[in-house]
Formats: structure tokens, C-alpha cells, sequence
């Protein structure tokens, strides 16, 4: 009897776990239908074409028959298009990949996101990574020290974000302008805060070179220009091999900025808007973007990347800017760089 | 059977009483030259005031258009600092830096390749102008290589020379800036003045030399003082460029600390957080409002004086003979050649085949990049798309300009110097923001007006911002048109159409062929408001170039470079052909 009641309570609570599982199933097979049924989704980005994203958007083709019409712009220019359009009533986007803190600032200045309906895989973010109420990560961009291995070799790798302020780089040292909003100044100001007023203020007597090419930097540091650069992003480097140059994460970790996935106001595919998001942030295509030393933010994707890859992939993260600071940060390095 | 001098003119009159309708537009019957002017003003108004109007919004509102703000000075008030100061001294001693010697040099040229008799000279034309058509971003990245302070091959090659450890050449200082823009504006003014210098009638400057001037004086006070409508329009337009630059102080100038206004307006719309729209448009009116006086000079400096050089009288564009100075003129033009293309050429060409651009070993010797480029479907509907937009935008825009410049140089109607400034506005705003301008001025048209993200938004920005130079092209060429060819055409019976088509087109149709290719070669390369107004399928050469480069493939970058140039060779070679043509029937 005993028995009999146990199994009773055991298919009843089986049943409660797998009821909702169901009706989870059957409810994101129709967004599926949906998103089909809409046929297209466009999606604003900032990835000007990179091949990563362009193989992301071919798989999501292929898989469901879904066109992806991409518009890629910088990033000022993609805020800037939204927000006119918007005004106008032109609602032409669906879904944005942008930073958080570009995110952040479209919250603070407006609707022009929608609340994030549920996304299946967004379960699977990877710590510290979370969903809000109205976007999902997409990936990670970290920064690190590039060094031309034939200028730099053995005790005079640096190790730690601190190695820079040696006496030996005086003067040697290229970076991506700190003064002005960019990559600099994520840098400036996440170092500031993990790595001390100090650290910013000695690095600012090594009189670093500033550049605003960051593609082109790297190249000057393989060339031998200089032996150095302190910002360069990994993923910026991945397409370097054969050349002498490496990518070296300090020990301290790694700062970065983060893309995420939001779905755009009055959008017309809204339900393939949610199925791309989901599309983008399963195991396949997470591997690509891990595989191009972007850092992938859900679960068993850094696993699955190369092995050269894999120290890019689950590199220490040191912290990304904030929106608040910015302001304070951006004048700090005009006082320290006049 | 021979006619009376009666019987001739009662010929005229019946010939010319055939087509009433062109005559009473002639003879300015005030309905159909009101209709004509108010269609050409509202095309202009739509063009330039329009997008215009709404960047002065932009910059006297707290928030851009379609946005609830208040209106403010604050744009204007913020420009009022010492810093704003110092950078426009630097903006403005670098564009008179890089002008004056563009000038000197692109008159020496011009002169050579046009009034000498030095050897070659139809190739060296084509040679040239070619770092004209060279996308910027390329020669910097050449640049940045041969003239770089740690390891720019020129200061090897010249430590290896002397000896010595010093690095003489270094391209991140106010020498390059001046340097890199000097390569465009050089080749730009020579396309803009050149023609002048080949329609001059040498009767001028024979009878200056039979009055007893040297040839120094004759080349003063003649040749030179005929070309003052020209050069001075060319300087003036070359001089704002100067200011709008931005590629070279951004390359060269910003590593250095030099700043200067475009790269201000840059970080202030790119670098800020929120970006500084209002900032950003402000401080564009002034610039805008300077560069207005400038020209305000150039018409009161030139108001009242007559630089008609081609006249109905028979001339021949004889050449000056030069003897053994011949080759030294043609060696000038072959170093100008040397070092302004294949200096930075050589440095693509090499790299267009190498894994990555710079490094330069046997292994890394490749086809990919022109594999890839060949293989690329947006960069072929981008090809399509730019050929199109190029070739109708080109004709469209000189079509504009040269009605526009008809209007402004020929007539006395009155709205005349409206019509001519208006066409000047889009000139005088950088092209940064010029883009953003477009984009709100497309974007909050009612919707029934479907130009926004289509091909036509494209299209008419090109247009837009092509007519200034279209119409400075074309004033140069009316200018030197003596009245008295249009008025004889008309007094033997030809209507006003013939009269255009006959004597006006045909005298003109060299700058106009110089204008097409100069617009046809600025809308392949325009990015500001291309990037902001292009759509899905309506891709441009320029954005995916941005694009390519963006993702560090600096050797495809490379690969679309020299298919420009090849196209420009081919281009320019057809065109001076055609001249040649025309010349020898004239």
C-alpha cells in the first residue's frame, strides 16, 4: 500500500516537473512557427561584417529558413539611426547587438527597447553572466598587453598590468587614445578601479603613444614600431598568427566590454527577433565567437573552443566600465594626459 | 544666288520667329523664367537648405529633431573656450599650409602639362592625377609605413645612405598632415584648373611678349592674372577642404596631440557619451559662417572684372616650346609621379600580395586577398551599386551645376546670387555632419515620400554634396566664354536650346567631362553620409571598405584600392582622348 502510495506521489510530482517543461516546449515551438511565418528578422549591430557574425547568421539562415537582413554601423552611428528612426515612427529594426552600456544609455533616454520576452538558452549564461528584463549578454570582448616576441622576450614579458609602469617602457608603450569614449578609456577606467589611482597615475609618466587605429596598431607592434600595445582586444589578434606578436593576459584579469542582445520597439519580427537571440546563444554558435578569442557566455562553449583559443576563451575578467563613471573617468584622463 | 545684307536679316528674323517659345524664355518673359528659377530654387532647397535646416535645429535645441527638449545657445556657448581657439588656429594654419604650396605646385604643373611642349605629357596628365583617386585611408596606411620614425623605409634608406642613426622623416607631426592632404589637394586643383590653362588664348601672352615682357612677366601679369577666377575659386575650395579634412589629422595628427575642428566634431559626436549632436553642429554653423566670408571675398575681389579668354575670333592652344628645359619639366612631373603614387602604390601593391600587408617573406606570398574579393557578393552588389549611384549621380550633379552655374555666371536675373549660394551650402558644412543632416532630414519626411533606406536617399545626398563643385567647375568654364559667341549664335537665328547645345555644351564639355569624373570618383569614395543612409542591399564600395578595414583586412582594403585606380586610369584615358578630339576640331 505503502509502495503503491509512493508511486502514485512520484508520477504526480513527475508529472508537475514535465507538465510546464511541456507546455514551455509547445510554447517555443510556436515563436518558432511565428518567427517562420514572419519570414525575416533585422538585426542592428555594430559587427561590421566580421566573418564570425556573418557565420552565425548563415547557420540561423540555413537552420530555419529565416532571411537575416544585417545593418552594421558604428556604434554611434547605430544609436544615432535608431533613435531617428524611432522619432520619425519608422520602426525598422527588429534586434540590437550592442554594449551594455549603450543599452543602458537607450534606457536612460527612452523606449526605444521592449521588455525581453523569455529566451530557452538565456538559462544557460555562465557566471557572472545574467539576463535583465530587457537584455540578454551575447559575448565578451576583453582586452589584453600584445607584445612583438622578438622585442620582448623572456623576464621582460609582463606578467601584471603593473610591469607596464617599468622604467625599461618609457616612452615605448602605444595605446589606444584614453582621453576620448573607446576602448582607451574602458581601460583607463577599469584599471583605475581594480588596479588603483596610483597604477594610472605612474602609467601616465610613461608617456604612452595614443593612436585611434586599433586595427592598424597591431600591426605597427608586429612591425616593430613599438614593442607594446596595452589595448589590444584578443579577438583583434586572432587573425594575426604567423606574425611575431602574442596577446598576454595579466594576472590580474582582463578588461572588457560586453555585447548584448535586445529586442528593438515596435519591432515587425518580433518572434524571429527571440529565435535569432536563441539561435546566437546556443553551443555552435557561441564555439565560433569562442573560437575567434571572443570570450562566449554560456556554458560549455569556452570548452569546446581550439586549443589556441582556449586561453582567450576562459580568460580572467577583470571588470568592464560603467555608465556612471563615465563622465568622471573621461575628464580624469584629460588631467592626467593634457 | 547672293543675298543682300536685307534679305540676311529678315532670314535671322523668320528663323528665329520659328521658335517662339524659346524666344520668349530668351527675350526673359518673366512667367516662364520665374517658373524655371522657382524649380531650380525649391530642387537646391531640398538638397541643401533642407538637411541644413535641420542641423541649425540640431544646434540651437538641447536635443536632436523629434526628440522633446528646449531650445538652447548652450551649442554656441560651449564653442567660446581658449582650447576651440587654439584648434582653430591649427585647423586653419594647416588647411593654408597644405593650400598655398598645392596651389604653387598644381599651377607649375598644370602650366607644364598644358601650355609646354614637354615630352609625354597626355600620360603624365593621366599619372598625375591619380593620388586624387587613391582612398585616403590607403596612402596613410602607406604612409605610416615609409615615413614612420622607428622603422619607415625612407629613414632606413636614409640611415643606410649617410650613416647616421637619426630618423629625418617622421609622418606623425604637422609635416604630415600637410604632407598626406598635400597629395590630394595637389592633384584636385590641377584637375580644376588645368582646362583653364588649355582654353587660354596664347594671343594673350604673344602680345604681352611683343610688347617686350619676359616671360616671368608675361606668366604674372597675363597668364596668371587670366586664371585669378579659376585659381581662386579652385584655392578657396581646396582651402575648405583643408578645414574639413579628416582622415590625415586623425592618422597623423592625433598621435601627436595635433588636434583640429574635424577630429573635435569626431569625438564630440563618436567619443562622447551621450554623443554632443548640438556641440557638434554649433560649432559647424561657425566654421560654416567663416567659410561664407571667404567666399563673400572671392566675389567682391573678382565683381566688375572680365576673364573671358575664349572668343569667337579663331585661336590655336599652341604650346610653348621649351627646348632642352623640356626634360626638366618632365622630370618634375615624374618625381611629383614618383613620390605621390608610386611611393605609396608600390607599398599597396606589394602588400595586395603578401598574407599581411607590411610583412613581406616568401611564405607569406598569397592570391587570398584577391580571391577573396573576387569571391565576395557584397562587395560585387556594392560595386553595382556604387557604378550605378556614380553614374547617374555624376550626370544628374553636373547637369545641376551646370544650370545652376549658367544661371549665376551668364544671366543677370535677379535670384541669381541666391540660387549660386544656395548651391554653395552643403560645401561648407563637413561632411561628418553633413551626413546626420541627411539622415534627419530623410528620416522625418512624411512616409508617403518613400527616399528613406532606399538607393534614392543615396542618390540625392550625392547629389547634394557634389553640386558646389559642380558648379565651381562649371562657373571656371562659363566664365572664360566670351559673350559675344552666345550672342552671335542667337543673332544668326539659333534658338536658346541650339544656342546651349551648339556653343555653350560644346565650349564647356571639357570641365564638364573634368567635373563628372571628379564627382563620379567623390561618390565612390563618401562615407560620412553614405554609412548613415545606406540599407540592406543598397550597400556601397565605401562602406564595405569601412567594413573590411574595420575587420583588419587591410589587404583587401588594398585589392579594392588598386581596382580603383585601374578604373580611374581607364577613366582619364578615354576622357583626354575625347579632349584631344575635341581640341584638334576646334
Amino acid at each position: 500500500m505503502f509502495l503503491k502510495l509512493k508511486r502514485i506521489a512520484l508520477a504526480v510530482l513527475a508529472a508537475g516537473f514535465a507538465l510546464p517543461a511541456s507546455a514551455q516546449d509547445a510554447s517555443w515551438d510556436s515563436v518558432v512557427a511565428a518567427a517562420k511565418k514572419e519570414g525575416k528578422v533585422v538585426v542592428y549591430n555594430m559587427a561590421l561584417g566580421a566573418p564570425y557574425f556573418t557565420a552565425v547568421v548563415k547557420s540561423f539562415e540555413k537552420e530555419y529558413g529565416i532571411a537575416v537582413e544585417s545593418l552594421d554601423l558604428r556604434a554611434s552611428e547605430l544609436v544615432e539611426r535608431i533613435r531617428t528612426e524611432q522619432s520619425a515612427g519608422r520602426y525598422l529594426g527588429d534586434v540590437e547587438m550592442v554594449t551594455t552600456t549603450m543599452i543602458e544609455e537607450q534606457l536612460k533616454n527612452g523606449d526605444f527597447i521592449q521588455k525581453l520576452p523569455p529566451v530557452p538558452n538565456a538559462a544557460n549564461l555562465r557566471p557572472p553572466f545574467k539576463a535583465t528584463e530587457h537584455s540578454v549578454p551575447a559575448y565578451v570582448q576583453p582586452m589584453g598587453i600584445l607584445i612583438n616576441t622578438r622585442l620582448v622576450k623572456g623576464d621582460d614579458v609582463p606578467k601584471s598590468w603593473n610591469d607596464l609602469n617599468s622604467p625599461k617602457w618609457k616612452g615605448k608603450l602605444l595605446s589606444d587614445d584614453m582621453r576620448p569614449l573607446g576602448s582607451g578609456n574602458t581601460l583607463f577606467a577599469v584599471l583605475q578601479n581594480n588596479m588603483g589611482a596610483e597604477f594610472n597615475e605612474k602609467l601616465a609618466e610613461q608617456k604612452p603613444v595614443f593612436s585611434r587605429d586599433m586595427r592598424n596598431d597591431a600591426r605597427r607592434v608586429a612591425r616593430g614600431e613599438y614593442p607594446i600595445y596595452i589595448t589590444q582586444v584578443f579577438a583583434f589578434a586572432s587573425d594575426l598568427k604567423g606574425l611575431p606578436v602574442k596577446v598576454i593576459v595579466p594576472q590580474e584579469g582582463a578588461p572588457y566590454a560586453q555585447m548584448d542582445l535586445a529586442i528593438l520597439k515596435n519591432a515587425s519580427h518580433a518572434n524571429a527577433a527571440r529565435l535569432f537571440m536563441q539561435h546566437f546563444l546556443n553551443l555552435d554558435s557561441q564555439a565560433l565567437y569562442a573560437n575567434a578569442w571572443m570570450l562566449p557566455v554560456v556554458k560549455g562553449a569556452a570548452e569546446r573552443a581550439d586549443p589556441d583559443a582556449q586561453p582567450y576563451a576562459n580568460a580572467r575578467l577583470m571588470g568592464m566600465a560603467k555608465l556612471s563613471e563615465r563622465p568622471d573617468m573621461m575628464s580624469l584622463a584629460k588631467k592626467l594626459y593634457p | 544666288m547672293a543675298l543682300s545684307a536685307d534679305d540676311r536679316i529678315a532670314d535671322i528674323v523668320t528663323a528665329r520667329s520659328r521658335l517662339p517659345h524659346v524666344r520668349r524664355f530668351l527675350n526673359g518673359a518673366p512667367a516662364s523664367r520665374v517658373v524655371g528659377l522657382t524649380l531650380l530654387a525649391l530642387v537646391l532647397a531640398f538638397l541643401s537648405v533642407y538637411p541644413l535646416s535641420m542641423l541649425l535645429y540640431g544646434s540651437l535645441h538641447s536635443t536632436p529633431p523629434g526628440v522633446a527638449g528646449v531650445f538652447t545657445l548652450d551649442g554656441y556657448r560651449d564653442i567660446a573656450s581658449q582650447q576651440n581657439l587654439l584648434t582653430l588656429l591649427n585647423t586653419v594654419g594647416i588647411a593654408l599650409a597644405k593650400t598655398i604650396p598645392s596651389l604653387i605646385l598644381a599651377v607649375l604643373l598644370a602650366w607644364i602639362l598644358a601650355r609646354t611642349d614637354t615630352p609625354f605629357r597626355g600620360t603624365l596628365e593621366v599619372l598625375v592625377t591619380l593620388p586624387f583617386f587613391i582612398p585616403p585611408i590607403l596612402t596613410a596606411m602607406a604612409w605610416g609605413m615609409l615615413g614612420n620614425p622607428q622603422v619607415g623605409l625612407l629613414n632606413q634608406l636614409y640611415q643606410w645612405i649617410t650613416g647616421s642613426t637619426a630618423s629625418p622623416i617622421n609622418v606623425y607631426s604637422y609635416g604630415g598632415v600637410v604632407w598626406h592632404m598635400m597629395q590630394y589637394s595637389v592633384p584636385f586643383l590641377f584637375l580644376l584648373i588645368v582646362d583653364a590653362f588649355r582654353a587660354m588664348d596664347p594671343s594673350l601672352e604673344e602680345a604681352a611678349r611683343m610688347c617686350g615682357a619676359t616671360r616671368l612677366r608675361t606668366f604674372y601679369t597675363v597668364t596668371l592674372q587670366l586664371m585669378l577666377p579659376a585659381l581662386t575659386g579652385a584655392a578657396i575650395l581646396s582651402f575648405i577642404r583643408g578645414i574639413e579634412n579628416f582622415e590625415s589629422p586623425l592618422f597623423f595628427g592625433s598621435p601627436a596631440g595635433i588636434h583640429v575642428i574635424t577630429t573635435d566634431i569626431y569625438d564630440s559626436i563618436n567619443q562622447r557619451s551621450p554623443p554632443q549632436y548640438q556641440y557638434a553642429t554649433a560649432i559647424s554653423f561657425v566654421i560654416m559662417a567663416l567659410m561664407f566670408l571667404i567666399i563673400l571675398m572671392q566675389w567682391r575681389i573678382l565683381r566688375g572684372r572680365s576673364f573671358q579668354t575664349v572668343t569667337g575670333k579663331g585661336y590655336s592652344p599652341a604650346v610653348m616650346k621649351l627646348g632642352r628645359w623640356r626634360w626638366a619639366t618632365f622630370a618634375f612631373c615624374a618625381l611629383f609621379f614618383a613620390v605621390t603614387v608610386v611611393l605609396p602604390v608600390s607599398q599597396l601593391l606589394i602588400g595586395s600580395f603578401f598574407k599581411f600587408f607590411g610583412f613581406y617573406e616568401w611564405e607569406m606570398l598569397t592570391l587570398e586577398h584577391y580571391q577573396a574579393v573576387a569571391g565576395s557578393s557584397e562587395f560585387w552588389r556594392a560595386f553595382g551599386n556604387t557604378m550605378l549611384l556614380g553614374l547617374v549621380g555624376a550626370t544628374l550633379t553636373m547637369l545641376l551645376g551646370g544650370i545652376v552655374a549658367y544661371v549665376s555666371v551668364r544671366t543677370k536675373w535677379r535670384g541669381r546670387r541666391l540660387i549660386d549660394a544656395m548651391a554653395w551650402l552643403p560645401w561648407m558644412m563637413p561632411g561628418i555632419v553633413l551626413g546626420v543632416g541627411f539622415l534627419w532630414g530623410f528620416a522625418l519626411l512624411p512616409h508617403a515620400i518613400p527616399i528613406y533606406g532606399t538607393i534614392w536617399a543615396l542618390l540625392l545626398a550625392y547629389i547634394s554634396l557634389g553640386t558646389p563643385l559642380s558648379v565651381r567647375v562649371m562657373s571656371s568654364a562659363y566664365g572664360q566664354l566670351s559673350y559675344d559667341l552666345e550672342e552671335c549664335s542667337r543673332v544668326h537665328g539659333a534658338g536658346w536650346l541650339q544656342t546651349m547645345w551648339r556653343i555653350m555644351i560644346a565650349l564647356v564639355w571639357p570641365s564638364f567631362a573634368v567635373g563628372w569624373v571628379l564627382i563620379f570618383f567623390g561618390i565612390m569614395r563618401e562615407l560620412s553620409a553614405s554609412v548613415l543612409l545606406y540599407s540592406v542591399g543598397s550597400e556601397v564600395l565605401s562602406v564595405v571598405l569601412l567594413k573590411l578595414w574595420a575587420n583588419g583586412s587591410a589587404e583587401q582594403v588594398s585589392v579594392i584600392g588598386l581596382i580603383m585606380m585601374a578604373m580611374v586610369i581607364v577613366f582619364r584615358w578615354v576622357q583626354l582622348r575625347v579632349i584631344k578630339r575635341w581640341i584638334g576640331a576646334l
